[in-house]
C-alpha cells in the first residue's frame, strides 16, 4: 500500500469512529460524558476531511468510484461495522483505537513528508483530549471483550511486520513502522496488548483488516448524505 | 445489534458517587484576568480536563484551567463578610 493509501485509511477510520462517537451523544453515563462523546466525534470528522484533502497534495488519491455504492469499499475496521453495543464498546474505541490512529498520525508528523507533517501536528492537541478522557474511563475497568478486540484490530490495523507500513518507515515516510506503532501504543495507554496471533494470510491490505464485511446500510447512507436527503424540502430537491 | 438494543452493563459508579467538581476558568486576552466560565463534575482530573474542553471550547479561549472545587480556600462567602 502506498502512503496516500494508509492515509485514506486514518480518514476512512477517523470518519467511522466520529460517527459512532456521535451515536452516543446522548446515551454516554452523563451529562459530561455526553458532551466529550459529541465533541470528540466533530473532532474525529473534522480530522477525516483533513486527511482526504491530503490525499491530492500527495498525488495519487486511491479513492474509487464505487465508494458512493459499495460500503465494502471503505477502508474502516471492522470495529464500526455497527453501532456499538455498550459504553465498553465506546470507551475500548475511545482508548485504544482512537489512541492508535494518533500514534500513526505521529508517525505521519514526525516523517518526511511536508504535506503531512505540517497538516498533520494540530491533530495531535486535539486528540491529547481524546486521549485523556479514553485513559480515565479505561482505568476505571471494562469488560475484556471489546477491550481485547480493539487491541486485535489496532495491531492488524499497524499491518504486519514486514508490511507496508515497515517499508515507509524504512524510506523515512513514517517515523515508526509495526513494531515501534505497537510498542508507542503500549507506552501511552500504559498497558501490554493482549497476546494477540494475527492471521496475515488474511489481512486486507487495503481495508487493513482481516475480517470481511462492511459498514451497516444505515450508516453508509449516512455517510453519502442519502438519509439528510430524506428530509429535504421537494423544492429544494427541484432546485438542485 | 443496533441503537435500540443499546445496554449498559456495568454500573458505572464513577459518574456520581465517586465525581468531583472542578471549576472551569478561560480568558479570551492576555490583558483580562481568568474568569470562572463554569464547572464540570469528574471523578479524576484527566477526565475533568477532557470535560471541560468538550463543554466550554466554544469560544477561542486563550488560556484555560481546572480547580477542583474542595482545593479552593475560602475566606468568607457571601453573607460571612
Amino acid at each position: 500500500m502506498s502512503l496516500s493509501g494508509l492515509v485514506l485509511s486514518i480518514a476512512d477510520n477517523k470518519q467511522m469512529l466520529g460517527l459512532r462517537y456521535a451515536e452516543w451523544a446522548t446515551r454516554a453515563p452523563s451529562l459530561e460524558a455526553d458532551i466529550a462523546a459529541a465533541a470528540m466525534g466533530l473532532d474525529d470528522l473534522g480530522h477525516s476531511r483533513v486527511l482526504y484533502g491530503c490525499l491530492d497534495p500527495l498525488g495519487e488519491d486511491p479513492r474509487t468510484a464505487n465508494r458512493e455504492t459499495d460500503p465494502a469499499s471503505l477502508s474502516a475496521l471492522p470495529y464500526f461495522d455497527e453501532p456499538w453495543s455498550s459504553w465498553a464498546h465506546f470507551v475500548a474505541a475511545n482508548a485504544i483505537l482512537d489512541t492508535a490512529f494518533t500514534v500513526m498520525v505521529e508517525a505521519c508528523v514526525n516523517g518526511k513528508v511536508e504535506v503531512l507533517r505540517h497538516r498533520l501536528r494540530k491533530m495531535l492537541t486535539e486528540e491529547r483530549y481524546h486521549f485523556l478522557h479514553g485513559r480515565s474511563w479505561l482505568r476505571s475497568g471494562i469488560e475484556k471483550g471489546p477491550l481485547d478486540e480493539a487491541w486485535k484490530q489496532a495491531i492488524e490495523w499497524f499491518g504486519p511486520p514486514d508490511g507496508d507500513t515497515a517499508g515507509l518507515h524504512k524510506e523515512g515516510k513514517l517515523s515508526m513502522g509495526p513494531a515501534e506503532l505497537k510498542a508507542r501504543l503500549e507506552e501511552r495507554v500504559e498497558t501490554k496488548a493482549p497476546a494477540i496471533k494475527a492471521d496475515w494470510n488474511g489481512w486486507d491490505p487495503i481495508r487493513r483488516r482481516t475480517r470481511p464485511g462492511a459498514v451497516d446500510d444505515l450508516t453508509f447512507g449516512m455517510l453519502r448524505g442519502l438519509e439528510e436527503k430524506r428530509f429535504a424540502p421537494a423544492t429544494t430537491e427541484k432546485q438542485a | 445489534m443496533g441503537p435500540g438494543r443499546l445496554t449498559l452493563a456495568v454500573k458505572y459508579k464513577r459518574v456520581s458517587g465517586d465525581a468531583v467538581e472542578y471549576a472551569v476558568f478561560a480568558r479570551k486576552t492576555r490583558a483580562e484576568p481568568l474568569r470562572q466560565v463554569g464547572s464540570v463534575v469528574a471523578p479524576d482530573d484527566d477526565l475533568a480536563a477532557a470535560y471541560a474542553r468538550a463543554t466550554y471550547d466554544e469560544e477561542r479561549w486563550i488560556e484555560m484551567a481546572i480547580v477542583r472545587k474542595d482545593h479552593v480556600i475560602a475566606l468568607w462567602t457571601p453573607g460571612e463578610s
